[in-house]
């Protein structure tokens, strides 16, 4: 005989004598989470290779990888499930940026934060698409900022090293603080348990330069 | 301000307060390593592994001078390496016993292998009795935790949220998991190695292997292997004290002996000079002779 699913309580009904500041803490991560599920958008090529793009601009203005962008007008599928063809306004390789531009307004963007004053032992947070599977989160710390990580590929630049786990399908999407802010651009991983992103102070630097 | 905010700051805190204790080790030929400042003497503990050679060392602190450091001793079997630099106003950390600590509480692993320092988070995972290293060494209390010991991490510090150091972690002392030497058992080695320079280990001459004992001594024992003496040497205490090529010891002063590790492990510092009672099986009989214990060289 089955069980109705109505006797069961929902566990906000249920006490089990979590303290509040601990309940708050749950409720923090799920608001910033919350907040910058709505600028997390997807990025597809053809049939293949579903990769992850932030909204930096309510005009239709996308940030992702170089590495993400294959076709000359990927795909944008927005979290509210509308779906654009993209025009690539700038790409760079060697940055490993890429920012896009479709037909839309009044998009929900991610509030930018200080990458230059992350420390290590800071609470973050990385939203994507890994393995394909939608509005993924992991959560971790700051490794430590820059390029001195061992093994870290490119170290002559400017890195955010993040100790959870981005896999493939992260690439693109928000690196976010504990109060929702964009603090980088996800990119690439580094053995199992290390993940790579872009600082925003260096994606903001190659808009900067782009649009002169 | 949020509690994750609060929360996330606290951690980010204790990385930048012990961090100021943080240095890096210059003592194998692969990559650096980490280590701690234990005193304002300028002492450091590190982890004995990462420190391959016993000349040459050097330490960079965090104010990113790199001075030269001597060696006072290491101990490899619990993994602890003393230096010593001159250099002066390092940042004593917080060092901390293990009371109120408990599995699932939040911690820190830090490491200094390059310029700035590192940081991971985990959990504790477990928290046990004394045990013995593979190697032989006695730790106070077994400390696991799931951070992820990367690569120069050894020799850094398990810290707690409030910036407290409850040992330095080593990912050789057991494979594969991440294990944290106790500031408790530490203090007594880095005592011990400032005073003498080495760690005195017990020694007795023997060769030996394990073997399976007849039904009748497993049973009166209650254990399943003795160790049989494949070599003696000449005018050791072994010799010295009547043992012989084909006895098979069973216990040391009370303590089952099954293996070579538990021989190693028994034949602790305090034990040279002092008689050990051996329980070994001759001729199919028990007996019991003690031996006076050597100092291993």
């Amino acid at each position: 005989m089955g069980i109705a699913a109505a006797e069961f309580e929902s566990v906000a009904e249920v006490e089990i004598g979590v303290p509040d500041r601990l309940r708050q803490l749950n409720d923090d991560i799920s608001g910033a989470i919350d907040r910058a599920y709505q600028a997390l958008v997807q990025i597809t090529n053809g049939e293949r290779s579903i990769g992850a793009g932030t909204i930096w601009h309510p005009a239709g203005l996308i940030l992702t990888n170089a590495h993400v962008v294959r076709d000359e007008t990927p795909n944008v599928t927005l979290n509210d499930g509308r779906s654009f063809p993209a025009q690539v306004l700038y790409y760079n390789a060697e940055l490993d940026l890429a920012a896009l531009n479709i037909e839309a307004t009044d998009l929900p963007t991610i509030e930018p934060g200080d990458s230059k004053e992350l420390k290590p032992g800071e609470w973050v947070m990385a939203l994507g698409h890994p393995w394909g599977i939608r509005n993924a989160v992991s959560g971790g710390i700051v490794i430590g900022m820059g390029a001195e990580m061992p093994d870290i590929p490119f170290s002559s630049r400017e890195w955010v090293v993040v100790s959870l786990h981005m896999r493939p399908g992260h690439s693109g999407g928000p690196l976010i603080d504990t109060a929702g802010r964009l603090v980088g651009i996800n990119t690439m991983i580094s053995g199992p348990d290390v993940g790579v992103a872009i600082p925003v102070h260096v994606v903001k630097k190659f808009l900067k330069d782009s649009m002169a | 301000m949020t509690v994750l905010n609060e929360l996330s700051n606290a951690m980010a805190n204790a990385v930048e307060t012990v961090g100021a204790s943080l240095v890096r080790v210059e003592g194998r030929k692969r990559m650096s390593a980490t280590g701690v400042v234990w005193n304002s003497d300028g002492v450091i503990v590190t982890a004995s592994h990462v420190v391959t050679r016993d000349e040459e060392l050097h330490i960079g602190l965090p104010n990113g001078e790199t001075v030269t450091a001597s060696l006072v001793g290491r101990d490899p079997t619990t993994d602890v390496a003393v230096l010593r630099t001159d250099a002066k106003n390092l940042s004593v950390p917080h060092w901390a016993g293990g009371d109120g600590l408990k599995v699932g509480h939040l911690v820190l692993a830090l490491g200094r292998p390059g310029q700035n320092v590192l940081a991971t988070l985990g959990v504790v995972s477990s928290i046990a009795e004394e045990w013995h290293t593979p190697a032989g060494g006695k730790i106070d209390y077994y400390l696991q935790t799931d951070v992820t010991m990367y690569p120069g991490f050894s020799g850094g510090p398990l810290v707690g949220v409030g910036g407290e150091i409850y040992g330095i972690n080593s990912s050789t002392l057991l494979r594969g998991v991440s294990v944290t030497i106790p500031t408790t058992t530490i203090a007594p080695i880095v005592e011990t190695l400032l005073k003498h320079g080495k760690l005195r280990r017990g020694y007795l001459g023997v060769g030996s292997q394990p073997v399976r004992l007849p039904a009748a001594l497993e049973q009166q024992l209650g254990q399943e292997t003795g160790l049989l003496l494949v070599a003696v040497e000449p005018n050791s205490p072994a010799e010295k004290g009547g043992l012989m090529l084909g006895d098979v010891i069973v216990a040391l002063d009370g303590h089952p002996v099954r293996v070579p590790d538990e021989l190693l492990a028994g034949l602790t510092g305090e034990k040279v000079g002092k008689d050990a009672k051996l329980k070994l099986v001759r001729g199919g009989q028990l007996l019991e002779l003690n031996v006076t214990v050597g100092e291993r060289q």
